[in-house]
C-alpha cells in the first residue's frame, strides 16, 4: 500500500479518538506516523483502537466511572426521548390493559322502540282483523259455542297487535329486551287480570288503548307505555301490571320480552252488563 | 461447503504449531511498553524499534498509544517534556515494581513450565 495513502488513512482514522485523547496524543502521534513505514494493518489496527477508546469512553460515561463534562440536551433529542418515553409507556399499558382497546367500528345504537302503532280506524267495531280466530270481537256479544273468550268480559276486550319488530332487540343498560308477539306468550301467563271499565266517564263508544309492556325475568310485568284516554289508560295499566308470566327462556337463558296489547272499552256492552 | 467449513475450520483449531511464526513472541502491549522503558525513557517509534528487536513484535500505532494512554493513566509510565515533536516516556516507581512483579511471575511460570517439559 502507498505510504502517503496509509498516512493519509490512519489520519483521518485517528480523526475517530475523542477529542480529549486527541487533544493529548495527536501531536506525538503524528511525529509517530513521519517516522514509520504504514501499512494497511497500521490502519486497520488505529481504527479497531480509536473505536475502541470511543467505546469505553463512552462505556465509562454510562458507569459515571469517568469525569462527564454536563453537556447541554438538545431539542431534538429531548423530543425524540419524549415521544419515545411517551410511546413505550403507551405500548407498556396496553399490554396490561390499561389501555382500553378501540372498537374497529362504532356500532350503531339501537333504534329506540317504535311507538305503538296505532292500528287503522275501524268504521265497524266488530272486527278485530289481527286476531280473529284467537279472540272474540267486538261487541261482545254472546260468542259462538267453542270460540274463546276467556279475554274478553264485561265491555271490554283484549287485542294482540301485530308487532313490526318481532325478535328485534334493546339494549336498556345492562338489560336485553327482546320484542315478542303477545300470541306467541299465552302459553306462558299464569295470571291474567282483565281491565275494569270506568265507572263514570262521560266518554261513549268505543275506546281503544295501547300498551306496551315488559316481561321480567322472574315473569312481573312492568307498563312501560300507554296510549290513550287517561281513565281508560289507568284502567288497563293496573291490571296489565298484575298479569304474571313465567319466565321466557331464548336460546336457553331468560329473557326479558316487550311486547303490545290493544285494550277496547265499549260503554254500551259495559252498561248492558253484558258478559259471556 | 464442506470444503469452506475446512478453509475456516482446520486452520483455526489445529494450527501449525512448528512453523507458527507468532509463537515464541509475547503480545501484552502494556507490559511490553514497560519493558522497553525499562533501561531509559524512550518515545513512540524508539519503543517501536526496540519492543521489535526484544521480542519480535511490530505493534501497530494504535496499539502502542492505546498501551500508553493506559498505563499513563495508570500512573505506570509519565511524560516528559517533548522534544521537537516526539515526546518521550519514563517508567514511575509504581510502574518499575509492578513491571519487576510482572516479569518474575513470567520468569517462575516459564521455568516451572520448562521443569516439566523437562521431566518427561
Amino acid at each position: 500500500m502507498n505510504r502517503r495513502l496509509a498516512r493519509w488513512l490512519i489520519r483521518w482514522a485517528a480523526r475517530l479518538y475523542p477529542t480529549t485523547w486527541r487533544n493529548r496524543y495527536s501531536a506525538e502521534f503524528d511525529a509517530l506516523l513521519d517516522d514509520i513505514a504504514p501499512s494497511l494493518g497500521d490502519v486497520c489496527d488505529v481504527l479497531g483502537q480509536a473505536l475502541r477508546v470511543r467505546a469505553t469512553v463512552f462505556v465509562d460515561e454510562w458507569l459515571m466511572l469517568a469525569a462527564v463534562r454536563p453537556k447541554p440536551l438538545r431539542l431534538p433529542v429531548l423530543v425524540s426521548v419524549t415521544a419515545h418515553a411517551v410511546m413505550l409507556s403507551f405500548l407498556a399499558l396496553a399490554s396490561w390493559d390499561y389501555v382500553t382497546q378501540m372498537p374497529l367500528y362504532v356500532a350503531a345504537a339501537p333504534l329506540p322502540p317504535p311507538a305503538p302503532q296505532a292500528p287503522p280506524q275501524m268504521t265497524d267495531p266488530r272486527v278485530f282483523p289481527q286476531s280473529p280466530a284467537l279472540y272474540s270481537s267486538l261487541p261482545l256479544g254472546v260468542p259462538a259455542p267453542g270460540a274463546l273468550h276467556l279475554y274478553v268480559d264485561d265491555g271490554v276486550g283484549i287485542n294482540f297487535l301485530p308487532l313490526p319488530d318481532i325478535g328485534a332487540t334493546y339494549r336498556q343498560g345492562n338489560a336485553e329486551w327482546r320484542v315478542w308477539p303477545g300470541q306467541a306468550l299465552e302459553g306462558a301467563i299464569i295470571r291474567r287480570v282483565l281491565p275494569e271499565y270506568p265507572r263514570g266517564t262521560k266518554t261513549g263508544g268505543t275506546v281503544s288503548v295501547f300498551v306496551e309492556y315488559l316481561i321480567r325475568q322472574d315473569g312481573s310485568v312492568k307498563v312501560l307505555r300507554t296510549s290513550g284516554p287517561a281513565p281508560f289508560t289507568t284502567a288497563a295499566q293496573s291490571a296489565i301490571e298484575r298479569w304474571v308470566y313465567r319466565p321466557v327462556w331464548f336460546e336457553n337463558r331468560p329473557f326479558e320480552v316487550v311486547t303490545r296489547v290493544e285494550v277496547r272499552f265499549d260503554s254500551d256492552l259495559a252498561e248492558s252488563g253484558m258478559s259471556p | 461447503m464442506k470444503g469452506l467449513w475446512y478453509v475456516y475450520y482446520v486452520p483455526r483449531s489445529t494450527p501449525d504449531v512448528v512453523n507458527d511464526p507468532e509463537l515464541g513472541r509475547y503480545s501484552d502491549p502494556s507490559l511490553l511498553v514497560l519493558a522497553s522503558l525499562a533501561d531509559g525513557p524512550k518515545h513512540g517509534h524508539a519503543m517501536l524499534q526496540d519492543i521489535a528487536t526484544m521480542s519480535g513484535t511490530r505493534l501497530g500505532p494504535g496499539t502502542l498509544y492505546g498501551a500508553i494512554a493506559r498505563l499513563e493513566r495508570e500512573k505506570l509510565i509519565e511524560p516528559l517534556p517533548p522534544e521537537d515533536r516526539r515526546r518521550p516516556y519514563r517508567l514511575t516507581t509504581d510502574g518499575r515494581r509492578v513491571l519487576r512483579a510482572k516479569l518474575a511471575t513470567l520468569h517462575h511460570f516459564a521455568r516451572a513450565g520448562l521443569r516439566k517439559l523437562e521431566a518427561r
